[in-house]
């Protein structure tokens, strides 16, 4: 990443705390946002969550042991299902937290510094940026946006599965059925990837910034089908409303519903739009 | 699918960030590599935040960890991961040359059984 050019490098003598102890940072804001931190635990075993003042902004911190976050330490962790969503729900917890009080960058899992000087010279030295990005955020939050295909029920002509196929059929019947079946779902999945495009552009119209994410796996979604459209819309507070009767109007027309289920999921606070790289960012309302 | 079409479930009311129940994979694809990276000034084993972050991915990816959380954008990941890429060449190599065998064994089994005619 280019953030990492030409900053110098810490000294040899720097590279373990001096007390076992690194600060994990969560999220920057804005130095009059008055987080309430009260209940938030941060992550198991750290100090307690607190702010650290860095001129015109302010750090939400932790101070957490950096053995937990060293290599081996992570690997188990990580590898651990349980562990991993506790970790991952905690910095979440303490991010959304934040976002109640006002506009936040949140900053990625397991961001730590050696020490608290350390984090807030690292962000004070990218204060004019954060604090564009976070005006940029202010007054929007992310939704999230995801389109299913819609198994249309079978042609008429396509019988049953082979088990119930009648003992005179032939091997060649059954291919041609394959075959057709192979064909109907490739036909609506292609219709269902169409309608999403629709609904995509009719939604991304009304957002500041839009953006692909990848279509995620059918095993936590619950369904059995993966997602068409896995997307995130950056929306101004005062056009939710209006953002909310385009999905349900979306999803009562016959010419979508027939192809796609749409799920809507937010408000998120903005992380997919909470980057300093993203001046290449998506405008879906121009495309075609 | 028998699920109706409501695509409103998920909204809530105007109430600010809730997604506290919000479902993994919506948060780890997220928190992992959104954001901002403010890395830089560490450049240290295990404080190099990038490398951390990145790190968190492999091992997530590195067990079936991933596929029990149900996340597994990572593996078609270019930049992260030319594994997929690889066992998925990997694997199609393994059947075209298992089905080569196959079709040359029986080619054999015939031409021997033709020449048997012939003989006989």
């Amino acid at each position: 990443m280019t953030e990492t050019a030409g900053l110098t490098r810490p000294a040899a003598g720097a590279q373990t705390p001096p007390d076992g102890t690194a600060v994990c940072i969560f999220a920057v804001c804005h130095a009059q946002t008055a987080p309430d931190l009260d209940g938030l635990t941060g992550h198991p075993g750290g100090g307690p969550v607190r702010t650290l003042a860095a001129g015109p902004l302010t750090l939400i911190a932790q101070s957490v042991s950096a053995a937990d976050f060293a290599p081996e330490a992570c690997a188990e962790r990580f590898s651990d299902p349980a562990a991993l969503e506790s970790c991952a729900r905690a910095h979440h917890a303490v991010i959304a937290a934040v976002a109640r009080g006002g506009p936040v960058v949140p900053l990625p899992l397991a961001t730590l510094y050696l020490g608290p000087e350390r984090a807030t010279a690292a962000v004070a030295g990218r204060a004019d940026r954060l604090l564009a990005l976070l005006e940029r955020l202010c007054h929007r939050a992310e939704w999230g946006l995801k389109v299913y295909p819609v198994r249309s029920t079978p042609p008429a002509a396509d019988p049953p599965g082979p088990d119930s196929a009648p003992a005179a059929d032939t091997g060649r019947a059954y291919l041609d059925r394959l075959r057709n079946r192979q064909q109907e779902r490739e036909r609506q999945h292609e219709t269902a990837w169409r309608t999403a495009e629709h609904v995509y552009a009719a939604l991304a119209r009304q957002a500041a910034a839009a953006r692909r994410l990848r279509p995620q796996d059918p095993a936590l979604t619950g369904g059995s089908r993966r997602q068409v459209l896995n997307a995130a819309l950056l929306l101004d507070h005062d056009r939710e409303r209006e953002f909310r009767d385009t999905v349900a109007a979306l999803a009562r027309d016959p010419a979508v519903a027939a192809h796609a289920r749409i799920e809507v999921t937010g408000p998120w606070v903005p992380y997919s739009f909470a980057r300093l790289d993203d001046e290449e960012q998506e405008r879906p309302a121009d495309a075609p | 699918m028998t699920r109706s079409v409501h695509p409103v479930e998920a909204y809530e009311p105007l109430e600010p960030y809730p997604p506290r129940t919000a479902n993994l994979a919506d948060i780890l694809e997220r928190i992992l590599d959104k954001g901002v990276v403010i890395a830089g000034d560490i450049k240290i084993d295990l404080l190099d935040i990038e490398l951390l972050t990145i790190r968190i991915r492999l091992f997530i990816s590195s067990v079936d960890t991933a596929r029990k959380a149900g996340i597994d954008w990572w593996e078609t990941e270019p930049a992260l991961s030319s594994r997929a890429a690889h066992d998925a060449l990997y694997d199609e190599n393994k059947r075209l040359r298992e089905r080569l065998t196959e079709l040359e064994t029986s080619g054999h089994h015939r031409h021997d059984r033709q020449k048997e005619t012939e003989q006989a």
